[in-house]
This record gives C-alpha cells, structure tokens and sequence, in this order.
C-alpha cells in the first residue's frame, strides 16, 4: 500500500499516493521498470467529473506522441479526453472495464487503472511530470479555484 | 395489490441540475401515471428526508422500488432508513450503460435521448411491478 497526500475540503477528501509521477490534467504514472508505466487518473479528477459511465482507450499498440489522446472517459457530467503525458507505445490496456467502468470511481490508483505505456525515453520523459508534492499543490489550487466559483 | 395499501411504492431521487436526476424522476411519472397507475403510488423523496408520517407509513407498508441518479443512492438509502421493502434499487447510469445511444442532456427539459431512456427505465420498472404481483398472488395461492 502506498503512502499518501490527502486534503479534506468540505465533506470530499482527496488524496495522492506518493509512489508515481502526475501530469497537471490529472494523469498518474506508476513506474513498472524499464520503460513501463501504468496510467490513470487522480482521485481528484474522478471525483471532480462524476460516475463513469463508459471508458474507451486507444488500443494496444498505438503510437503516442506527446499530448495525443490515449483514453476518453464519459461521466454523468463530463466527457473527458485525457492527453497522454508521455510518448511512446501502448502496451497493454484495462479490459476489465469496458464492464465496470465504474472501478475508476472506486479504486482510481490501483484497480481503475487504464493502459500501460511503453515511455520513448522513461528517464528523458519523467523530468517534465510533477513529483507527488508538486501535484498536491496543484491540486489543492484547483480545488481552491473550484470552491470559489459561485 | 391495487387498494391504496398494497401498490408498489415508486421513490425517484431528487438530483437537482443533473440529467441522470431528471431521468430517473421521468422514468417514475411514466410508470406511475401511464404504464401502472393502478399498481403504484409515487412518493417524493423530500418527503421521506423530512420523517413525513403519511410518506414514511407508505414506504413502510409497501414493496419499494427505488430509482437513483448517481452513486450516492439517496433514494435507496432513504427508504432503508424508514424500514422500507426495496425490491429493486434502479440505477439510471446501469441502464445508461446498455443503452449508450441514449445519453441525457437538458435538465428542465431532457432531450429525446433522456426522454427515451426515461421509457426503457420506466418499462424495466413496469416489468418488476409484474413480477412481484406475480410472486404476491403465488405466495397467495400457496396459503389459500
């Protein structure tokens, strides 16, 4: 079990597990040795968006570049297209849920994961994401913002 | 089951601006005033959330099904906190879910996808009313 981060901001808590790297979006990336990362998305932003109601990603073997959309998620709310943080290869994706889409809800950091990405260059990449502290920070900013909004 | 006393209570959730919310709402007027309405009294969940004697007896006495817009399940929930019978606890995005052509939009008015998917809702629900008139009148004939 991972250590986390965790903010309480009214009756939602929202927390950021310290083992993996983060984009601004919302996108974890777990390192799986060599080049290999496991994607998905925050607590924050799946509680931000809603239920899923459907999950579609890019299928194995596709080629992303930079900011190419690697899964599109559609919620009770929201439609999101997640931008892939990293360039490199689709290697593996969660079947599981294109049947219960709803574990990215339940379990965003371990069961809701989405694909695995072959990173081009892991070591090259990582230098552009955010540490877990340096996504705590942008999420409580984001969630400061949302909370003033009237 | 059609006295006053044995119709199947239908509760909706409340969910304000959401089309999931509105879903489910619609998907109780079509049952009980077009598909059932000799077979069911649809009660407000404001009712139950404020201890209402006449709508907490309802829940009570009755077989529920309950109808919920999002994961939070008020509806459900509610009626297990007034003791209610819930036969079958309705999940719009469920449905959603086999029916992915049928996406909500609008809020005080849906679009006729919602609308679409508020009868496919309301049908399921008029096929569990069936049901458990039928295992009523079975559990009758058993003790006749």
């Amino acid at each position: 079990m991972p250590d986390y981060l965790e903010t309480t901001v009214g009756k939602f808590t929202f927390r950021v597990p310290t083992d993996r790297f983060y984009s601004a979006d919302g996108v974890w990336l777990q390192p799986q040795g060599g080049n290999q990362v496991r994607v998905g998305v925050t607590d924050y932003l799946q509680q931000h968006s809603g239920d899923l109601a459907f999950v579609s990603t890019k299928p194995r073997g596709t080629r992303l570049v930079l900011e190419e959309e690697f899964a599109a998620l559609e919620t009770i709310k929201v439609n999101l297209s997640l931008p892939s943080p990293v360039a490199g290869t689709l290697v593996e994706v969660n079947e599981a849920l294109g049947t219960a889409p709803e574990r990215v809800n339940q379990d965003p950091y371990r069961e809701g994961w989405l694909v695995v990405i072959e990173a081009a260059n892991w070591d090259v990449e990582r230098t552009r994401l955010l540490d877990p502290d340096a996504y705590f920070a942008v999420m409580r900013s984001q969630v400061e913002a949302e909370i003033r909004q009237p | 089951m059609t006295s006053d006393e044995r119709r199947v209570v239908i509760v909706p959730c409340s969910g304000i601006g959401k089309p999931f919310g509105t879903v489910s709402r619609e998907a109780a007027y079509e049952v009980c005033e077009a598909l059932r309405p000799g077979e069911t009294q649809l009660v407000a969940l404001s009712k139950l959330v404020l201890g209402e004697e006449e709508a907490c007896r309802r829940v009570g006495a009755n077989p529920a099904i309950t109808i919920d817009g999002c994961k939070l399940m008020c509806a459900a929930t509610l009626v297990k906190l007034h003791a209610g019978t819930i036969v079958s606890e309705v999940a719009v995005l469920d449905v959603y879910r086999r029916h992915k052509d049928l996406k909500p939009e609008g809020i005080a008015e849906l679009n006729e996808a919602g609308q679409q998917l508020a009868r496919v809702v309301a049908r399921e629900i008029a096929a569990t009313i069936d049901q458990v008139h039928q295992a009523e009148t079975a559990g009758g004939a058993d003790h006749a």
